[in-house]
């Protein structure tokens, strides 16, 4: 039946033929298939193939050789995938569980592996090469075949026939393989090529300590002239010591290597390289993971680079080189390329292939950057956290970006990290500012043109708008590290304190540009300097000149309006400035010479009135005070143990102070007689001027003398005025402390809790049960006893004193000006019915324009509105606001 | 009440009712848009800030030319408790030309017939620039307690004047409360 084939071919020949010798080549070719069947199960025997050769001969004859040819193949196919395939893959059938389990931290099974691996490649290379003898035997006599029948000049067309058959071989085995292969097997070989990359790995690592470490101790060495013999006696053995790792090396790399050649040579070229490549890069994501971790105050970027020279590199190069030379050395035959794997095998095959490994350097660092920028990304949050010592993370996040460009990623992933650990109820103002302040400076590193500064900014800004406290925090921060709230980090504050002035030197400089530029040159250096937008841009958002970054300009747009801040500003100024006992102003002169050259002399007028205040308070008082000197020192004295020296006076243009409480006092009057003498003489200095005592604002310092200590105070004018009541009379009642003082009951009772808490005075409940009476404590013995009674409350009651400051803040002020509002919103309810929230909004901000215009958000209105409804002036019904009636 | 009171006591009888001013005050100048703009928006503060009570006007929410005002009648009058809607229409020219006031909700009353016109001196002839807004509110809160009798839009209510019981019972018989616009 198999001649059919040829027999088709061949019609004429056939014809020709008689039954004998058709009967002849039926004997001739079943004595052949026997012989093949024998020579491919058993090797050994010399005997067989002679007898193989001679009826192949015998068959050529008959110009069967096509048929010969095909049968053998189709007998080495058989064979093959019976003995070797079958075998080969038996091998590795323990292993499936392990290798899908991936459970590659088992030694032992993890060295059996690879014995089994070597020896089963081994083996069935073996087979192989077996197959290829039979077969070059074959095709030799088929070509000697030929040679003697056909001319000498179609000798050169039987080389490619050669050539042809055993690429028709090689298909044969990579197929056969192919199409058994189990489904472990690629995991296997990763597995084999990572525990090998890893001694590798450790191999050359203890080579670079090695190296490390003889440096180290030849350096020492050199200093002790006296032991030369020792040291070169060192030398020899680590040289020694050197070359045994070096083979070691060498001897792994061969290893590896022919594993991966007897792999190639069965067709699993692109299967090896990607077993190989994965291991690499598994071995440098490991690396990469181990060099970042969690520590963000070195650069790794480089060691990164550094051991991918070493060590991936390293070993490429060596397998390279390796596969080269072997390819070389050995028959021409093996390094056929698998038409599997074309263009793996194309680059891998050269000896020299500087290209090859440049390509693989540059797709390793490019993996190390991604991974990289991945790690550092996902923990970016931490990494502003402690941004000044991050630093170098920062750093090397730049540079991975600038390679991979995935800004975009950047940007999502903090954004939800903002949202999710940042922006919440819990994290304090302070801090989600001064994260903001990081950030900023942070991205700025990243990324000069502020584009994606601006996409991660703006929720952190749409959040810090919904927080009362924003602008004081930020005036805080800006204007001292330190005070304010205890909770600020020095650090911000000094840090915004600094960007001040950086930006102060930035405006300089550009001053200076301006001064000695020549048109065309600044021109052409600003052309020079043009980069492109990111993609990412907003081209919404204007030009990049509008997107400088400047860490004020940020926070100041959290606020909306510089006015506002400014405003805040002048209110904490203003308290600073009236607790202040000197006149030294030089730091907040300072400041506001900074925030003068940022929100412009205009905008910080008000406030610089108040620093001149200060000034010519300064002046004032010491002019008035020479004038008093000699008449009144006397007479002070005999009166009362006050005098004009121990009193210092700040004088303010109360317009341009922001408004100040006022809370009359009766002062004691010694004290109030000093005051009028003050102003009188004031006013003979600065007719027509006249001055107008604030009694409440200032600050006294006390020393109280009791029988058995003395304790001083710096306190309020309210607390002074209180404590002296009680130098006279040592019980008030609250009523006639208050009526004496000339404060509410209510107030005086709030106020006298200082004392109270400072364990001076005792309160308890009076026979009339609506009074308290007040009690001067003279012995500490009884102090401790109150102290403990009234602990409880202590701390609460502080905290509500603290609160209390001389100047209305600036959620006053804006409730003062909710006022106004208030009456246009009566005013349009009385005449529209009932009205929704932003038709309420939209109506003041068409109409309510004179001065102060509506310039409210509609957050703002509508928790002013509830405000009002909570009061029961308003009624809201349905989303409508409506007059309550 | 006195220095309002005195509008009203001057008010000579009008005949028409509602006849415009033509021949007073000429426009000085061509009152551009911006100028009269300004001036309705310092009435508006003005009015709000005055803290008169039971009178009070707004503009509507898209034009400032047009307003709505609201007046309560005074103690110890017919109208005492009740509450009358009025629309405001400012000509280009204002203030050189008096605003068209009309009640919206109707308005029992000798001087106000019942399509909500007014007969007052100060809407027609004797209007004034010094005039505004709220002088106009509380010129016509007045009238509602002082009518002038003598030139009645209404002569049923002008009738009905002189028997105030009678009076009050027509006024709360005939009141409707403004509905919310």
């Amino acid at each position: 039946m198999e001649e059919s084939g040829s027999i088709l071919c061949d019609l004429g020949a056939l014809d020709s033929l008689s039954d004998d010798e058709i009967q002849e080549i039926l004997n001739i070719y079943a004595q052949f298939c026997a012989a093949t069947e024998a020579l491919l199960n058993d090797t050994g025997n010399l005997s067989l193939r002679s007898e193989f050769v001679a009826h192949v001969q015998s068959l050529c004859k008959h110009g069967l050789e096509s048929l010969v040819l095909n049968h053998f193949l189709r007998a080495l196919e058989e064979n093959f995938e019976t003995n070797g395939a079958m075998e080969f893959w038996g091998h590795f059938d323990a292993y499936q569980n392990i290798a899908l389990l991936n459970t590659c931290n088992q030694p032992h099974s993890d060295e059996e592996v690879r014995e089994v691996l070597c020896k089963a490649l081994e083996e069935v290379s073996l087979k192989k090469k077996c197959q290829e003898e039979f077969l070059s035997i074959l095709v030799h006599v088929l070509q000697s075949y030929k040679y003697d029948v056909m001319e000498k000049g179609r000798q050169y067309d039987a080389e490619t026939e050669v050539v042809r058959v055993f690429a028709k071989y090689q298909l044969l085995v990579s197929s056969v393989l192919m199409a058994t292969l189990p489904r472990h097997f690629p995991d296997l070989l990763h597995w084999y090529f990572k525990g090998k990359l890893e001694e590798l790995s450790v191999v050359m690592a203890g080579e670079l300590n090695g190296d490390y470490e003889s440096q180290c101790k030849d350096d020492m060495d050199l200093d002790g002239k006296g032991r030369i013999s020792s040291k070169s006696g060192q030398r020899d053995f680590h040289e020694s010591y050197q070359l045994e790792k070096f083979s070691n090396i060498h001897q792994l790399v061969k290893n590896i290597g022919k594993v991966v050649l007897d792999l190639r040579s069965l067709g699993f070229t692109s299967m090896a390289e990607d077993a190989y490549a994965s291991a690499i890069f598994s071995l440098l994501k490991a690396k990469v993971d181990y060099l970042a971790g969690d520590d963000y105050r070195s650069s790794v970027l480089e060691p990164i680079k550094e051991w991918i020279r070493a060590v991936p590199l390293h070993f490429l190069h060596s397998l390279l080189a390796y596969l080269g030379n072997s390819a070389d050395n050995s028959s021409p035959l093996l390094s056929l390329k698998s038409s599997l794997a074309p263009h793996a095998s194309s680059f891998n095959s050269g000896v020299d292939t500087p290209e090859g490994l440049i390509r693989w350097q540059s797709r390793l660092e490019y993996f190390a950057y991604e991974t990289l920028q991945d790690l550092r990304i996902a923990k970016l949050f931490e990494i502003i956290v402690d941004y000044p010592d991050s630093s170098p993370a920062i750093e090397d996040l730049k540079q991975c970006l600038e390679y991979t460009g995935q800004h975009s990623k950047l940007v999502e992933s903090f954004i939800s990290a903002l949202r999710y650990r940042l922006l919440t109820a819990g994290a304090s103002t302070n801090d989600i500012l001064h994260q903001y302040v990081s950030t900023i400076k942070a991205l700025r590193t990243i990324d000069s043109a502020g584009v994606f500064l601006e996409a991660v900014g703006e929720p952190i800004r749409e959040y810090l708008r919904g927080r009362k406290d924003t602008i004081k925090c930020i005036v805080t921060m800006l204007t001292d590290g330190t005070g304010g709230n205890s909770n600020v980090s020095g650090n911000t504050g000094a840090s915004l304190l600094e960007e001040l002035n950086r930006d102060e030197d930035g405006q300089e400089n550009v001053g200076l540009d301006d001064d000695f530029h020549t048109d065309d040159k600044q021109a052409w250096m600003n052309a020079s300097r043009w980069e492109p937008d990111p993609v990412e841009a907003d081209p919404l958002k204007g030009g990049r000149t509008r997107r400088k970054v400047d860490i004020l300009g940020m926070l100041v747009s959290i606020i909306g309006s510089k006015d506002q801040l400014v405003n805040e500003y002048r209110v904490m100024l203003a308290e600073k400035l009236l607790n202040k006992s000197d006149y030294d102003i030089d730091s907040e002169i300072r400041t506001l010479e900074l925030l003068k050259i940022h929100f412009g002399e205009s905008s910080m007028q008000k406030c610089e009135i108040m620093l001149n205040d200060l000034i010519d308070s300064k002046r004032t008082n010491s002019n008035i005070k020479a004038t008093i000197k000699v008449p009144s020192q006397t007479v002070d004295l005999k009166e009362s143990t006050i005098s004009m020296n121990d009193f210092d006076a700040t004088i303010l243009s109360s317009n341009f102070w922001p408004p100040i409480q006022d809370e009359n006092l009766n002062l004691p009057a010694s004290v109030d007689h000093l005051l009028t003498d003050y102003a009188q003489r004031f006013h003979e200095i600065k007719t027509p001027r006249k001055l107008q005592w604030k009694r409440n604002l200032g600050t006294v310092k006390l020393e109280l003398q009791f029988e058995d200590r003395e304790v001083q105070f710096t306190v309020a004018p309210v607390h002074a005025v209180i404590i002296m009541q009680f130098q006279h009379q040592k019980s008030w009642s609250a009523k006639s402390l208050a009526a004496a003082i000339g404060l509410p009951v209510d107030v005086l009772s709030r106020r006298i809790n200082f004392w109270v808490n400072k364990g001076i005075l005792t309160e308890s409940r009076a026979a009339d049960s609506t009074d308290h009476v007040y009690v001067l404590i003279e012995n500490m013995i009884d102090t401790s006893k109150n102290v403990s009674n009234n602990g409880n409350n202590e701390d609460l009651m502080v905290g509500e004193d603290e609160g209390e400051g001389s100047v209305a803040s600036v959620e006053d002020q804006i409730r003062k000006e909710m006022t106004i509002y208030e009456k246009f919103i009566l005013g349009m309810l009385t005449n529209f019915g009932s009205m929704a929230l932003d038709r309420i909004h939209n109506t003041l901000k068409m109409f309510c324009v004179a001065d102060p215009s509506y310039d409210k958000s509609i957050q703002q209105l509508q928790s002013f509105l509830s405000g009002l409804v909570s009061e029961e002036k308003l009624e809201l019904r349905d989303g409508m606001y409506l007059l309550k009636k | 009440m006195a220095a309002i009171n005195r509008h009203t006591d001057n008010t000579t009888p009008a005949n028409a009712v509602v006849s415009p001013a033509k021949k007073s005050l000429p426009p000085a100048k061509t009152a551009d848009s911006q100028s009269v703009l300004k001036r309705l928006q310092s009435e508006l503060m003005a009015l709000m800030m005055s803290g008169d009570s039971g009178i009070s006007a707004f503009p509507e929410e898209d034009n400032i030319f047009c307003w709505k005002g609201t007046i309560t009648g005074s103690k110890d009058t017919v109208f005492e408790g009740t509450e009358y809607r009025l629309s405001f229409s400012f000509p280009n020219d204002y203030p050189f030309k008096p605003p068209k006031v009309k009640f919206e909700t109707g308005c029992f009353h000798p001087n106000v017939d019942i399509y909500g016109n007014i007969c007052l001196d100060i809407l027609q002839d004797k209007w004034s620039s010094a005039y505004d807004v709220r002088t106009i509110l509380l010129s016509i809160q007045s009238l509602l307690g002082e009518p002038n009798i003598s030139s009645p839009l209404n002569t049923q209510a002008a009738q009905l004047w002189s028997n105030q019981e009678e009076y009050r019972k027509m006024v709360e018989k005939l009141y409707k409360p403004p509905t919310a616009a």
